[in-house]
């Protein structure tokens, strides 16, 4: 199939980042094996330690098994068929951009990430990360200045081994869940920040991952460190080819806050959905939690879930520090054929601890689109609270949205409210925004919006209107 | 105000119209030339909303018969935005809350569809915000109603008053303003009220459908049309209106049992 | 020893296959056997404390042939304008009964049509709880309530100690009837009990459903599966409460086959000690405009654990459906647990539906309010429960009240 042509198929969702950059790549032979994971980690030149973590991984992985209980339905992947090792030929150890390949600075170009020293986002840093590796980062020194580490996490690892050996898989552990075991394995790169104690990091981070490769798994890893009273606010994008086989996304994401520290994380999700038949796509089964270890700590998860065939993830919150504070806010679309189920789980344990829960899920198509959340209330979490809130809109009749809120309290002192509701676009609003002269699609973009406008807000402003654009556009022709 | 050159903005012609199979306009006639304003009256139910409401367009209304209008072109094809952008304005009696969307925001998107129309060139933020700054004191509504979501959580006085600034950032040639008046009290009345009055030129027309005598006092129509069953059954000039404030719509009754006999 | 031979011995002490459910017990078993006992890794039992189950293989199956007359004396006297059927599990129910006007017993070509098929309709068929109750049901009470009936029904189960005990239950009730149907189980020192219950409404049939399940005394457990099916413009309303058992697990079933019908369901659990009560619901719209107005309420003290599921299906033919489901739950001790958890899944696009849930302890202020004017403590924690019930307790019928089940209740549960 010609990109023109699969181009043309798609008329109701037109994805402008199909595009495959045509450079020369690096793979090693398809298949996992204990060899496999010792070329990996040969490749990246990484310390004992770390290699010894991802054979425990592996081991464990070997044990498990792939989980089936969300009523998901999909083709299995075949982890023999893939390739766990994907890497653009190029120097690695870069020293600055012009030894970039050029190729892939236009790549990131076009996906509207500029990462060249004149046109790059001021006040954002980037981290590109292009199949298995991370190809730029940008802002490094300026962020070095204040003793802010954000860079690849192979660099980390290299670099700062302490860090890395002290804080790596011990949010997720190994053997969390099959896919968590699997990237703990053979995860290739990924973003690493560090915040040091009183630091307010001085601008957005932001990671930006593309897979280019149609066999290659993505399995990136990020890990996000803020000491005692810092604050950091991190985004990540996502985007690939059109590819008219399943590309497997697993990737694993980690953050600790200790005492009176901030994490805001951010995603839009934007990988390949498959095509109006629901062919292709990416499936994104991601494993993503935040400890605040510390007293009064908080973090904070936004997602614009819009793209890949099927999602499979669920932000937490463990809340272990007195007065500690776990937020969600999330929009999910879907259309097509795709299916979303996601969610989160915020674990109350120390006192007085706060999460909210704001959920918008709209589907359209014959997609599927499920909120699974967990709220979890320990016997010691006196006086704990929390706040959910999670509304659904149905576009068309054959889209389905699904509600399963589980709440589960051991402790009296502590108060929690789930709030649900499922509708369409209301007619009456539709004609009074007509009714003043907006047309048709402007009237309905505008509505959905206003549906998700509770989480907009939290998006940090450089996304909040791309997000916003990005929903318009996925949903062109799928209302009338 | 009215002149033999006055030119015809509206014409309705023998209108039928239903709602959920229900037939509720048994042929609507009106004619409403430049200048001119308008009153509506009758009880709840005898078709004044529906008849709004069809003209700006609502999809749940069927036109079963009939014609309307609007300088000469008929409308009856055309969607609401595209009524809407040509210069016919409906003021809702119950104005819809739209949690999440901006009210700045709405008023924007609408005035500029609107002038787009009139071949005016598109105001960004900066520009839309001085031009609605000064729109805002025809109502004497507070900025910070801008700043909130459409109509949300505004109260009824707050509501009206909202829909009569969408009036005056649309400019449009004819106003159908329904039930304006209701839930309005005294001091709220009088600002809405001026604020219509202010709007008014020779150009355009207004429809003011009421219930009550009080609007008039404010604004002097200079036709009262009455409506019962769906029909217009009685056109008279101002003192029609206070006739019926006298003696109630009981008139009606009589009026259409008179009718039956003569049958 | 292994959950499947547990199944096989407890199924080598029941009497084999006989009488007119000798089908039904035949699949029961085989079901059961191929099933065995539920796990934690099934969704539907995963916060069931499994060693409660025990008492259902483990006490002898109640099999006296009558009932004396001393059990009977034990009800309270029943209304006059109220017909009362006492349930021997192992004898014909209506034996001894004049049926009044307008109820009938179903012939033995009606039940060959209609009995399982609203446990088919229901999907519960594969239930360990139905499979439980299949297997050894002997027995059944399968009446037709007839159209030009509109009175009152109470069915009893007399309270049986050191036993295990199966009932079924069959009612078929006509175009237009009006019933309200009271029912009451009563669980004694080590019992186990377990009812199945299919009940039809034909079109325009109004039902108004009160189902009192109290354990007295220790170690007493139920589980009742509720199947029902509503035809168009039918109206179910579910009033129940379940207290005092070291187990009960009530799954309420119900499918509006055409939409076009109203369901209520109020509910109220209480646990104290260690007990665990459980309500598992499920309500499919099979049609357009349907409704559903949904209040599970409960409340958890000491050790004990309440458990609310509540799923709603809304398939793609259900257009305009109304459906409002909400769990209130009152968490009065660090030790108790509560877990709620509504289930929503929706296809059509023209509905309505919301859900909430809340999970707090009786409010400080209102506490305060009432000790500030001289109410004491346990006096004051007693009124709150009291108006905390209430909202489910009202709709009972009102013959409901000589049960005393409010003051049991509010007597169990101190702070």
């Amino acid at each position: 199939m010609t990109k023109t042509n699969t181009v043309e198929e798609i008329v109701s969702q037109p994805y402008k980042y199909g595009f495959i950059t045509d450079i020369e790549t690096e793979k090693i032979p398809k298949g996992l094996n204990e060899d496999v994971i010792r070329l990996i980690s040969d490749k990246k030149k990484e310390p004992k330690f770390l290699l010894k973590f991802r054979l425990r991984a592996y081991e464990q992985w070997l044990k498990m098994k792939e989980p089936d209980w969300s009523g998901l339905t999909y083709s299995k992947v075949d982890y023999e068929e893939l390739v766990y090792y994907a890497a653009p030929k190029q120097n690695i150890k870069k020293q600055s951009l012009d030894e970039v390949d050029p190729k892939l600075l236009e790549t990131f170009d076009k996906l509207g990430i500029p990462l060249g020293e004149q046109k790059r986002l001021t006040n954002v840093a980037v981290d590109a990360v292009f199949d298995s590796v991370s190809i730029a980062t940008t802002y490094k020194e300026k962020l070095a200045e204040h003793g802010v580490i954000f860079c690849s996490i192979s660099e980390a690892i290299s670099e700062h081994p302490d860090l890395i050996e002290k804080y790596l898989g011990t949010v997720v552990p190994i053997n969390d869940n099959f896919f968590a075991a699997l990237n703990s394995a053979v995860f290739s790169d990924g973003s690493f920040v560090y915040i040091p104690k009183g630091v307010e990091c001085p601008m957005e981070l932001s990671s930006y991952f593309r897979i280019n490769s149609g066999d290659t798994g993505q399995f990136e890893r990020t890990l996000i460190i803020a000491e005692e009273y810092s604050s950091v606010s991190y985004l990540e994008g996502c985007t690939a080819p059109m590819f008219d086989t399943n590309t497997l996304h697993a990737a694993v994401v980690e953050l600790v806050a200790l005492d009176n520290a901030s994490i805001k994380y951010s995603t839009v999700q934007n990988w390949y959905a498959g095509n109006e038949e629901g062919i292709g796509g990416i499936y994104n089964f991601v494993t993503k939690r935040g400890e605040c270890r510390g007293k009064k700590s908080k973090i904070s998860w936004s997602q614009v879930e819009t793209g890949s065939a099927i999602t499979w993830k669920y932000p937490s919150c463990v809340l272990l520090g007195d007065n500690s504070i776990g937020e969600f806010y999330s929009i999910a679309l879907t259309n097509n054929f795709q299916k979303a189920d996601t969610g989160t789980k915020m674990i109350h344990i120390g006192k007085n601890t706060k999460s909210k829960i704001v959920s918008k899920g709209i589907s359209a198509g014959q997609s599927k689109n499920s909120y699974r959340g967990l709220v979890s209330i320990s016997p010691n979490a006196e006086g704990s609270r929390n706040y959910s809130q999670c509304d659904s809109m149905l576009i068309g009749d054959k889209a389905s949205a699904n509600t399963y809120p589980y709440i589960q309290s051991k402790q009296p002192q502590s108060n929690i409210e789930h709030e649900a509701s499922t509708c369409r676009i209301s007619e009456d609003q539709l004609f009074y925004l007509q009714s003043r002269g907006i047309d048709f699609e402007e009237s309905v973009s505008m509505l959905i919006s206003g549906f998700c406008s509770d989480v907009f807000n939290e998006l940090p402003m450089e996304f909040a209107s791309e997000a916003d654009k990005l929903l318009a556009l996925k949903l062109e022709g799928s209302v009338g | 105000m009215i002149s033999s050159t006055s030119k015809t903005i509206l014409s309705i012609k023998d209108l039928h119209a239903s709602v959920e199979d229900q037939h509720i306009l048994h042929g609507v006639n009106l004619l409403v030339n430049e200048g001119e304003i308008h009153a509506i009256m009758g009880r709840n139910g005898s078709g004044k909303s529906t008849l709004s409401k069809v003209i700006a367009g609502h999809p749940s209304y069927k036109i079963l018969s009939g014609s309307i209008h609007f300088k000469g072109t008929n409308i009856l094809e055309l969607a609401p935005e595209e009524r809407a952008r040509i210069g016919i304005f409906l003021g809702f009696q119950y104005p819809v809350e739209i949690p999440g969307v901006s009210n700045l925001e709405f008023l924007r998107v609408a005035t500029n569809s609107r002038r787009k129309e009139l071949l005016k060139s598109e105001l960004d933020t900066f520009e839309f915000e001085d031009l609605v700054k000064e729109r805002l004191k025809i109502v004497e509504m507070d900025p910070a109603f801008l700043e909130r979501s459409v109509n949300e959580g505004f109260s009824g006085g707050e509501k009206k008053r909202n829909e009569i600034l969408q009036m005056a950032l649309l400019e449009p040639t004819i106003s159908i303003l329904d039930e304006t008046d209701s839930g309005l009290d005294i001091d709220a009345l009088r600002i809405v009220a001026s604020g219509i009055n202010k709007l008014s030129k020779p150009s355009s027309a207004t429809i003011l459908i009421t219930h009550y005598q009080r609007l008039l006092n404010e604004i002097t129509p200079d036709f009262v049309h009455i409506m019962a069953d769906g029909k217009i059954i009685k056109t008279g000039d101002k003192d029609l209106a206070i006739d019926l404030e006298k003696t109630g719509y009981d008139f009606i009754d009589k009026n259409s049992k008179d009718r039956e006999m003569a049958k | 020893m292994k959950s499947s031979a547990i199944c096989r011995e407890w199924i080598n002490s029941l009497p084999p296959p006989q009488g007119y459910l000798k089908k039904e017990q035949t699949i029961g078993r085989e079901l059961l056997l191929k099933k065995g006992m539920p796990s934690n890794k099934d969704e539907a039992w995963r916060l069931c404390n499994l060693n409660k189950l025990n008492s259902f293989l483990s006490l002898p199956e109640f099999n006296k042939r009558d009932l004396s007359s001393k059990i009977k004396s034990i009800f309270p006297e029943k209304d006059n304008d109220r017909e009362r059927i006492i349930i021997n599990p192992h004898e014909n129910p209506i034996k001894d009964i004049n049926l009044p006007n307008g109820i009938d017993k179903l012939s033995d070509m009606e039940i060959k049509e209609n009995l399982g098929e609203i446990v088919k309709l229901t999907n519960i068929k594969n239930d360990v709880s139905v499979c439980l109750n299949q297997a050894a049901s002997s027995e059944l009470l399968a009446l037709k309530i007839k159209s030009n009936f509109h009175e009152s029904l109470e069915i009893v189960l007399p309270s049986i100690a050191e036993n295990s005990v199966f009932t079924r239950i069959f009612l078929l009730i006509e175009e237009g009837a009006k019933l309200d149907l009271l029912q009451v189980f009563i669980g004694k020192n080590n019992s186990a009990q377990n009812h199945l219950i299919e009940i039809k409404l034909e079109s325009n049939v109004e039902l108004t459903h009160g189902l009192i399940s109290m354990g007295e005394g220790h170690q007493s457990s139920s589980i009742c599966t509720l199947a029902v099916e509503q035809s168009e413009k039918s109206k179910y309303s579910l009033h129940s409460i379940h207290h005092g058992w070291n187990y009960a697990r009530f799954e309420p079933r119900i499918i509006q086959s055409k939409g076009e019908a109203s369901t209520i369901m109020k509910g109220l659990q209480v646990t104290k000690s260690k007990e665990q009560i459980a309500t598992h619901s499920l309500i499919r719209f099979e049609g357009p405009n349907g409704k559903l107005d949904q209040l599970q309420k409960a409340v958890a003290s000491e050790y004990s654990h309440c458990i609310f599921n509540g799923s709603i299906a809304v398939p793609q033919n259900a257009q305009k459906t109304e459906a409002a489901q909400l769990s209130r739950n009152l968490l009065l001790s660090k030790r108790a647990r509560i877990d709620t958890k509504p289930e929503l899944e929706i296809i059509a696009d023209d509905v309505s539906c919301t859900h909430g849930a809340t999970v707090s302890q009786l409010q400080e202020e209102e506490l305060f309010y009432l000790l500030s004017r001289g109410i004491d403590n346990d006096h004051a924690n007693s009124l709150l429960l009291q108006g905390y019930y209430e909202e489910v307790v009202s709709n009972f019928p009102t013959s409901a009240n000589k049960w005393n089940f409010i003051e049991k209740l509010i007597r169990e549960i101190k702070k």
